[in-house]
């Protein structure tokens, strides 16, 4: 589903991302997990062809990132943690939008908008202003506008950050639940535990390149740690790349 | 480009931008308000004062009463003036008792008599417009007695008193009576349009480059399949709708305001204070044409001006930011409207109707003048059209460069 080789992406002397590959199948979750600063939502970009990569090759849904960018986005949902919308707009209003941003006819999303509806309850939001939303109201939004025109592919960006321990349990079960057997996940966070949680497999990146590539119980049998946290330092560790705190 | 995505850009901009009171007032109901207020009522007000001072009886303070020749006394009355004895006039005009006065010495009917110079201080206070006044209506007076004076004398003597003017000047006016009308503050139309495109289309410019990369939104609407150009050609038509809402509601309140105004209050001033009005610009001429050459200007200016705020606006970081950007950009439309009074000494020939925005707002001065002609007119729209070409491409640029969109 995801097909990424060689993966570099330079900001003036910093490789932000440097060399990176990896595969996404039909019905995985895959986790980016690394430190801020690492290149996850420089990858994410790249492979959302927000940014053009300065070498290697990426193909989402069978679609190359560099020259099929629109039908790559067609391919594509992204949730954030940034929760960003549109203040003066309601729920409803801010999926129209996005649903017309994806060439979907007026009754299609408002068909989708139902089936959305009985899956993340949308009920509060659809008819209130964007700008009187709660925390977790937000992210339902956000979550339906990025699944409005069902993906195959689904980005989430350190999708829990700033949410309460209700509304992270949602997004971690959606999240779950999405995938099925033809659609796929990546899922970029630094939280140990929602990679334990829910990738099937994972890729740590440490300063921009791709230091491990297996499942959570592979990595920690590679490391011959007990957890998937201290498997991280170990790996970090060995990798060469390691700062300071990070070694001791 | 496809049209429905433009359309769902524009239409989402639009609808933000009418639920925000502020844009509201400030696009619709100011620029409705302030321009009619500033063409119309502040002429209209000094003519209103005008009429007041010049018919209402003035008391002058007159120090040394009884040397005052009595039909030197009469010319003065005659002005709606009542002469009031003082001991020091100086001293009464000084601590505003009354607004002008007279100090006449005791050997000036003396000197009168004998044919010698006759020296009489007229008091007022520079710079207080109504001393001026009145202060000129007595110069009036006492010039109105002097000329009797001397003819009486040339005449006594002999003399045709038509010897004093061996040259008559004549002066003829060649304007037109829509340039004769259109008055000392007709340059204030074209820079009100300017400064309303910007000031009406700067929020939605604002929240539609700078506030979206703020809140995060323009990365995940770029994240869908639409392409940059769409995307900056829908933003764009809303940043001109609001720009020219503004100034549209500018020339509409500048035409009901005159309307009104002119046919409620005009009647009620006399002929002098007509004249004031007219001279200051409170009786311009608007025709159906004045009307679209207004209106056609007024899209080619909010046009580069939004194309102008969409290229500014996407390098900020943020939305305080790109206000910051922003403000200069008032400036910048000030210096053409400050040529532009100096437009009869600049000239208009040749350069001028190729000078971006400056050629519009010429074209907007001679559109309320009735002076707009049919090649001057093709060439600065046609230069606009260019410049608005080139400012979207620049904009575009913008929408297409990692460093601007994620300059966060």
């Amino acid at each position: 589903m995801i097909e990424v080789r060689g993966l570099t992406k330079r900001f003036g002397d910093v490789a932000a991302v440097d060399d990176v590959s990896f595969d996404v199948a039909p019905g995985e979750v895959f986790g980016l997990l690394g430190p801020n600063g690492a290149g996850k939502t420089t990858t994410l970009r790249v492979l959302a062809t927000l940014l053009h990569a300065d070498g290697g090759r990426a193909s989402v849904a069978g679609h190359d990132v560099a020259r099929e960018g629109e039908a790559v986005r067609r391919s594509i949902g992204v949730v954030n943690g940034g929760m960003g919308l549109y203040d003066r707009l309601d729920g409803r209003e801010v999926l129209h939008y996005f649903g017309r941003m994806y060439g979907m006819e007026r009754g299609a999303i408002d068909r989708r908008i139902a089936e959305l509806d009985g899956l993340l309850d949308l009920s509060a939001t659809l008819g209130k202003r964007c700008g009187e939303f709660s925390t977790g109201m937000k992210q339902k939004i956000v979550i339906a506008r990025a699944v409005l025109h069902d993906p195959p592919v689904l980005f989430f960006d350190e999708a829990t950050s700033g949410l309460d321990v209700m509304a992270r349990r949602a997004v971690l079960d959606f999240c779950r639940a999405y995938p099925g057997e033809a659609r796929a996940v990546v899922y970029s966070t630094h939280v140990m535990g929602e990679v334990e949680e829910l990738c099937d497999r994972l890729a740590i990146l440490y300063r921009g390149r791709v230091i491990a590539d297996d499942t959570v119980a592979g990595l920690t049998e590679a490391a011959g740690e007990a957890d998937l946290e201290r498997a991280f330092f170990t790996l970090v560790r060995r990798s060469g790349l390691a700062t300071e705190g990070v070694a001791a | 480009m496809r049209w429905r995505f433009v359309r769902s850009v524009a239409g989402k901009e639009i609808l933000s931008t009418l639920r925000d009171h502020r844009a509201i007032v400030s696009n619709l109901v100011i620029p409705l308000v302030l321009l009619p207020v500033i063409m119309l009522g502040l002429p209209l007000l000094m003519g209103g004062l005008f009429q007041r001072e010049t018919t209402t009886v003035t008391e002058v303070a007159v120090e040394g009463r009884a040397h005052l020749p009595a039909d030197l006394a009469a010319l003065i009355e005659a002005q709606n003036a009542v002469l009031i004895d003082v001991d020091d006039a100086v001293e009464a005009v000084r601590a505003d008792r009354m607004p002008a006065g007279l100090v006449v010495g005791p050997g000036f009917a003396e000197a009168l008599a004998s044919g010698t110079r006759a020296e009489i201080a007229v008091v007022g206070k520079e710079g207080n417009l109504r001393a001026e006044l009145n202060v000129g209506k007595l110069r009036a007076a006492i010039d109105a007695y002097r000329r009797a004076l001397v003819a009486e004398r040339l005449v006594a003597a002999g003399v045709d008193p038509a010897v004093l003017e061996p040259i008559a000047v004549v002066t003829r006016d060649a304007s037109t009576d829509a340039e004769r009308s259109s008055g000392q503050l007709a340059w204030l139309i074209p820079f009100f349009i300017a400064i309303w495109t910007l000031t009406g289309g700067q929020m939605t410019a604002i929240d539609a480059t700078a506030g979206e990369k703020e809140r995060g939104t323009l990365e995940v609407l770029l994240v869908a399949p639409v392409r940059r150009a769409e995307v900056v050609f829908g933003k764009f038509l809303a940043v001109v709708l609001f720009g020219l809402s503004a100034a549209v509601m500018a020339i509409v309140g500048f035409i009901l305001g005159g309307t009104v105004l002119r046919t409620i209050f005009l009647p009620m001033l006399g002929d002098e204070a007509t004249g004031i009005v007219s001279m200051m610009g409170g009786q311009l001429t608007i025709t159906p044409l004045t009307v679209v050459l207004l209106v056609v200007s007024s899209v080619l200016m909010a046009s580069v001006v939004a194309a102008l705020l969409m290229s500014v606006t996407l390098f900020a970081r943020s939305f305080k930011e790109a206000q910051t950007y922003v403000a200069p950009m008032s400036f910048v439309l000030l210096i053409p409207a400050i040529a532009l009074q100096f437009k009869d000494l600049i000239g208009t020939g040749g350069f001028a109707y190729w000078v971006p925005v400056y050629n519009v707002m010429i074209l907007m001065d001679d559109a309320v003048k009735g002076a707009a002609q049919l090649g001057p007119t093709l060439t600065a729209w046609g230069t606009m059209a260019v410049l608005i070409v080139a400012l979207l491409a620049f904009a575009l640029a913008n929408f297409r460069r990692e460093e601007v969109l994620f300059r966060t």
